[in-house]
């Protein structure tokens, strides 16, 4: 595999979403949706959660929850923005990555490409450009409630950012497997579309089949794991977290990149 | 001459049907070869091997001695594959300069070969257009600009001048052969005059099975000459069987002969030439040997 090519291929990504009509149209999206997101149940919820009057309360829906010590974070900001941010970008980028390689594929595009690179660098490259895009909008998303957490508290500043950073890069790990799931279906469905369609019915439809098939025979229980953000409820409260949780991501993006590539070497374009 | 490309039994089936079927053949460096047959021949699917787009299920290629899809052939073997498009979120020049950096380009070399290349096929002016902006004629310009990036050894250009108006497409057949020294071209097309004025060597599929025909290549103890008159003048078939040196006649279309004759007369073009003067005809188009369509399709 040359990292030349790989990364060329990842930086066109990039440019996909900042450079074209539709991308930028895309990003304002995203932008006015975490303005209110931001505006309201961050701008709203944090002062229910730091009140004196209401903490304790708080304090108690948390802890019923497990999310105790999150309720109990200075920076509630963020405490808010990563519970947001654990169920949203994962969501956010099914549809997002869902067209990495089968529009380019349908077009055509793609056989201009593989006379010019290998199809794992298409692959891989298209995949670490999909993980930069989210990378920054997660960082940019995190930079606007710090920025609102600062405006709050400014002594904050410095442990906000740390934290900021933290959950930054552990919301980057987290979705790694989502893209590599896409990257997945776009090479097994014929439109971005269907690719969604097809991650819906797995995440349902599957997971349905599984807990159906898991209560007659308890060993299947093994098989959630292939599910990307199988672990999301247990790493919410972000304390105490068991490190192979963290890991897993890593290890399920891998293992799909994997077949990933084996199907994409015996695909005809 | 060295070997460029070498095709050993290659058969390829879609469900039950053969789309290739034992295929072998070499290309030579320096040779521009025409791969002709009816639709549903095989020839997109051989092009499609060729460049790696299809897997082969049996036999072998090997391309500048590498098997298919080695690295070491991107940039040395490029193609227009049929109905393949560029993306119509972004500029030409923005697509072709990441093509270039793929390829190897620094960021300044890859725009200078950009400008290159869209000049070579008549789109200097069409450096931040959009695909989706361009007619068919004009997309298909842009197809082939890709593939001249850099400095490829074999171009496969799969049905080049089709769709294209008469002025462009001899535009691009007269690029063809102004860069046939350097490259080595492998064109699929339905126009045989096109092939013919291009092409030395012809693959001619006909139901997945392979035969090749060198155009210039002599014949046993005779030669042949393809005679267009541009009438059909009376007993022209009988007065040119009487010519000396003709050994046989055969009329193959109204208006045309081929002429066999003895392999060690010399002149003998001129001497036809000043015949058809003395009878009083005139000719349409002489041609040495046989046309291309001659050469596939005639029976006898």
């Amino acid at each position: 595999m040359n990292i030349h090519r790989v990364w060329q291929l990842a930086q066109f990504e990039l440019t996909r979403l900042f450079a074209t009509k539709r991308g930028l149209l895309a990003l304002s999206a995203f932008a006015m949706l975490w303005l209110m997101i931001l505006r309201y149940p961050i701008g709203h919820a944090v002062p229910f959660l730091s009140s004196p009057e209401f903490s304790g309360v708080a304090q108690e829906l948390a802890g019923n929850i497990g999310l105790k010590a999150l309720a109990s974070w200075p920076q509630a900001e963020l405490a808010i923005f990563w519970l947001v941010a654990l169920y949203s970008f994962p969501v956010f980028s099914l549809f997002v990555c869902s067209d990495q390689t089968v529009g380019d594929r349908q077009r055509g595009t793609l056989r201009f490409l593989s006379l010019r690179c290998t199809r794992d660098e298409i692959l891989i490259g298209r995949f670490i450009g999909q993980l930069t895009i989210l990378f920054s909008l997660i960082t940019l998303t995190a930079l606007a409630t710090l920025a609102v957490m600062t405006y709050r508290a400014p002594e904050l500043l410095v442990s906000g950012a740390l934290l900021a950073i933290t959950l930054v890069f552990q919301l980057s790990v987290i979705v790694m497997p989502f893209i590599a799931l896409m990257a997945v279906l776009n090479l097994i469905s014929s439109s971005s579309r269907l690719s969604i369609v097809l991650a819906i019915l797995l995440f349902t439809l599957g997971n349905a089949l599984l807990s159906f098939f898991s209560s007659y025979l308890s060993l299947i229980d093994v098989l959630f794991y292939i599910f990307p953000g199988v672990q999301l409820l247990d790493v919410a409260p972000h304390t105490n977290v068991p490190l192979l949780l963290w890991i897993l991501p890593i290890i399920q993006a891998a293992a799909l990149l994997a077949v990933g590539v084996f199907i994409f070497r015996r695909r005809s374009l | 001459m060295s070997t460029l490309i070498e095709v050993n039994q290659l058969s390829k089936s879609f469900g039950g049907k053969k789309a290739l079927d034992n295929v072998s053949f070499t290309i030579e460096a320096g040779t521009t070869t025409a791969l002709v047959g009816p639709n549903g021949a095989g020839k997109t699917t051989l092009f499609s091997i060729l460049c790696g787009y299809l897997r082969p299920d049996q036999g072998e290629v090997k391309i500048l001695g590498q098997p298919l899809n080695h690295p070491s052939l991107f940039g040395k073997l490029t193609a227009l594959p049929q109905d393949a498009m560029l993306d119509p979120r972004f500029s030409i020049q923005k697509q072709l300069c990441f093509y270039g950096a793929l390829q190897g380009f620094s960021k300044s070399e890859a725009l200078k070969e950009t400008t290159r290349v869209l000049e070579l096929v008549g789109l200097s002016d069409n450096h931040h257009s959009q695909v989706n902006e361009l007619s068919h004629g004009m997309r298909k310009r842009v197809c082939i600009a890709q593939a001249l990036l850099g400095s490829p050894k074999i171009v496969l250009l799969d049905e080049a001048t089709a769709g294209l108006d008469p002025l462009h497409a001899r535009e691009i057949r007269s690029l063809i052969s102004s860069l046939s020294d350097e490259i080595s071209f492998i064109l699929s097309s339905h126009d045989l005059a096109e092939l013919e004025r291009l092409c030395d060597r012809v693959l001619y599929l006909d139901k997945g099975k392979l035969t090749a025909h060198n155009r210039n290549a002599p014949s046993g103890h005779s030669k042949y000459i393809t005679l267009q008159l541009h009438e059909q003048y009376k007993d022209a078939l009988e007065r040119l069987k009487q010519l000396s040196g003709v050994l046989y006649v055969t009329q193959s279309q109204n208006k045309e002969y081929i002429i066999e004759y003895q392999w060690e007369f010399e002149q003998f073009d001129i001497h036809l030439l000043k015949y058809c003067y003395k009878c009083n005809w005139q000719y349409h188009q002489l041609v040495n040997g046989h046309t291309l369509e001659n050469q596939l399709f005639q029976k006898d």
